[in-house]
């Protein structure tokens, strides 16, 4: 009689060979078959005419149920008792999958769907300790939205309602409310308990209200960078706001000190420089300050790098923002356009971003959905992390914790382009027109310093707006394959709107314009974009031709500042750039230093 | 003996990134992505799918993913509808339960896998599965990971598959 033996390595015996046809591997009469249940998977080995049936008993005693409750499934076909199972073609190795039903009787899916019926529910449990019972409506409403978990696809205008709502502006302002809601939060609880020290941050109300603060006054973020530097070629200016965001802020002094000052002198001034190669950095730091607000209802998961947390949490969060958002360069950088170290890139940060992303696509920036909210404090967790510990700036930390950070905000910006496509055709338009971009995303600095930032989001969230930009987008790239001839004609326009910069600004190792100009011959739809992805591949193996050694231009020039400063030339800032655009050589820079300084 | 009803066994396969992985991956990853899959299998006219919000169904093509990109044939089954709810539930209390969600190890086209085996024995096209490898192994997906890994994918539209009674 065949035996079945299950998960012994004992071998059948040897078994009945009666009526096998020869192409059934078996060997000495056994199979081996996998049997999986749900979660599970085993060997079985059992004699090769073993029935269904036989089959069963031996299952149901080492499931420990019975018989009748199993179901066997094989390839799709369910085995019924009588037959065998080598006749059903299981041979060696073969899987049958298993189903022990339920002692009940059958069962049906529930009908009909109730789309939000689980997250309204659960949210409002949350919203109602707040009391707060007009705004509550409009948040069960609302805000389930933009906190159910993960990716939706489909609803980024939605959140961005949602978040440009004056109940939930309000709500922001309300530190009672938002403190409790934050801990209330399925994740922060997740978190705290992963990372006890992230509860001493959210009991912390001071921190909770610099963070919305923040949140509220996304120039702050931007202004605090721009504060530190020593020399400004701003004409406005500086922002009065930004000393209400400094004064705000205790222990940034305790905290900024020699790094930030360090810091942002590298920042600022390799902006111009790292800023043209990358143009997701561009989106990316725009995208940092709006995160910022979503940053502290998810506190920062625990990450291996989080050892520093204790430390004065205050300066974390604004150098975070900042930090993050420069740290977006190494990020980008990395994998693609990079023609700068990510300490270079690094300096990256704030000022363009910010701006760029602002003139991007502000309505896609807020449209991150809940998920979203995990991510900064991430960033800020290690920014902080480099920013209180790298007073020294050592390079390999820096670009360890840049890049790591600066991955999670690229992922955020790679989760922005998802939920917004019209926000990556735009990108992708800009990227067509490479040099225009690339005068672009210098002079958007400048450019966007000149007026408020915060009425650049709002303009740029009248709809019609950003279609008139699209539009001029669109009018530009047609130029360019139509007439390239004619784009000096355009610069003017361009130069009054402060888009291009007046005097021309090469950048060799990114995009010859020569280069493009050539290669803009096939015409081109809006939304089909077959030539940019032939721009981005060839700036994609620019960024991997490892004939760029990059230094900060700092460095670089270091020989020439020393020598423009002695000719007169105070300005920091205004002779990096001038050396950058060209690139290195004296005589030019002062020219054209001199040049802007006629003029 | 009458012949087993055979039902068909379909596997929508929706992109993601609407196109932009398409376009942006040799940039981002250094290699070409044609999308980021997300799938679900229908069967007994119903689509099922799992995502962090642990196993759901809908009526086929109602989540808000909207329509499928594309549709693929798994197969037929005879597994009926009771037995493959009763398969679901243990799954979704096993293997796929809400928390067990991974975006790289374990994910909605691991479920489909899964499901597509159990019920025809077959496997989901391999650039599916292959997916979360082939972002691993770039450089960016590399530096992206902390971050990916904390993102949890569920399509709105569908209600929780389990087992009502909580009896086993």
């Amino acid at each position: 009689m065949p035996h079945v033996i299950a998960q012994t390595p004992r071998m059948a015996q040897c078994g009945r060979h009666s009526g096998l046809p020869a192409e059934k591997k078996i060997s000495l009469g056994v199979t081996r078959v996998i049997v999986k249940t749900p979660g599970k998977q085993e060997d079985f080995v059992i004699a090769s005419d073993t029935s269904v049936r036989q089959f069963k008993e031996k299952l149901s005693a080492h499931f420990k149920c019975q018989m009748d409750q199993l179901v066997l499934v094989f390839m799709g076909c369910l085995l019924k008792d009588h037959d065998v199972l080598s006749q059903r073609g299981i041979l060696d190795g073969h899987t049958i999958h298993v189903v022990i039903k339920s002692k009940n009787g059958s069962r049906s899916l529930a009908h009909p769907w109730h789309q939000d019926k689980n997250t309204k529910g659960n949210s409002s449990g949350v919203y109602q300790s707040a009391g707060m019972t007009p705004v509550e409506s409009a948040l069960s409403e609302d805000v389930p939205k933009v906190h159910t978990q993960g990716l939706k696809v489909g609803s980024p205008e939605h959140v961005a309602q949602t978040l440009e709502n004056p109940s939930i502006q309000q709500l922001l302002s309300n530190t009672d409310f938002m403190r409790q809601f934050i801990s209330e939060h399925l994740d922060t609880q997740h978190s705290m308990q992963q990372n006890p020290e992230v509860s001493h941050i959210l009991d912390n109300s001071e921190i909770l209200w610099q963070t919305l603060e923040l949140a509220r006054n996304l120039a702050v973020i931007q202004e605090i960078m721009q504060i530190q530097q020593p020399a400004q070629n701003i004409e406005s200016p500086p922002n009065p706001q930004s000393y209400v965001g400094l004064e705000t802020v205790p222990g940034w002094d305790n905290a900024s000190g020699q790094s930030s000052a360090d810091f942002n002198d590298q920042m600022l001034n390799n902006t111009q420089d790292a800023f043209g190669g990358n143009i997701f950095t561009a989106l990316l730091g725009g995208q940092v300050p709006e995160q910022v607000q979503f940053s502290f209802p998810s506190p920062p998961p625990s990450q291996e790098q989080q050892e520093h947390l204790p430390q004065p949490p205050t300066a974390r969060v604004i150098y975070a923002s900042s930090r993050g958002v420069s740290s977006i360069s190494s990020a980008s950088s990395t994998p693609s356009m990079a023609n700068h170290t990510s300490r270079a890139s690094t300096s990256n940060s704030t000022n363009g971003q910010s701006h760029a992303c602002a003139v991007e696509q502000p309505i896609g920036i807020p449209a991150l959905p809940g998920r979203e909210l995990n991510q900064l404090p991430q960033a800020e967790g290690k920014d902080a992390t480099i920013s209180l510990d790298s007073s020294n700036q050592k390079p390999d930390d820096l670009q360890q914790s840049n890049e790591q950070t600066s991955s999670q905000i690229t992922g955020n910006m790679m989760q922005l382009l998802l939920n917004n496509p019209s926000l990556a055709a735009q990108m992708m338009m800009f990227m067509s027109v490479p040099q225009l971009s690339e005068q672009w995303r210098q002079q958007l600095p400048a450019f966007l310093q000149q007026t408020q930032f915060s009425d650049i989001l709002i303009a740029l969230a009248n709809p019609k707006a950003s279609q008139a930009i699209l539009q001029i987008e669109q009018s530009l790239q047609l130029l360019a394959t139509e007439a390239p001839v004619l784009l000096p004609w355009v610069a003017p326009y361009l130069w009054g709107l402060g888009w291009l910069p007046a005097p021309s600004c090469s950048y060799p190792d990114t995009v010859p314009w020569t280069w493009d100009v050539s290669n803009m011959a096939e015409p081109k739809g809006p939304e089909s974009c077959p030539k940019s992805r032939t721009v981005l591949q060839r700036l994609q193996s620019l960024a991997g031709d490892p004939s760029h050694p990059l230094q900060a231009p700092e460095t670089r020039f270091s020989k020439q500042m020393e020598y423009l400063q002695a000719m007169g030339f105070a300005n920091h800032h205004a002779n990096l750039q001038a050396l950058i655009a060209t690139e290195g050589d004296t005589s030019a820079a002062i020219q054209k230093l001199r040049r802007s300084q006629g003029s | 003996m009458e012949p087993p009803n055979l039902y068909p066994v379909k596997l929508y396969v929706y992109d993601l990134s609407k196109g932009l992985a398409r376009r942006l991956s040799p940039i981002m990853l250094g290699k070409q992505l044609e999308g980021i899959w997300h799938t679900s299998i229908v069967v007994h006219k119903d689509e099922f799918f799992f995502g962090s919000g642990g196993i759901s169904s809908c009526p086929p093509g109602r989540t808000l993913l909207g329509p499928p990109d594309s549709v693929v044939d798994v197969g037929s089954t005879e597994v009926t509808e009771e037995i493959f709810l009763e398969y679901l539930s243990s799954l979704g209390e096993s293997l796929f339960r809400s928390e067990a969600y991974n975006i790289f190890e374990n994910n909605c086209n691991t479920f489909s896998n899964e499901v597509a085996q159990f019920l025809t024995g077959r496997k989901i096209p391999s650039y599916i599965t292959d997916l979360p490898s082939e972002i691993l192994s770039t450089p960016f997906g590399q530096a992206l990971r902390p971050f990916l890994d904390s993102i949890a994918i569920q399509p709105p539209g569908g209600s929780p598959v389990g087992r009502p009674n909580g009896q086993s």
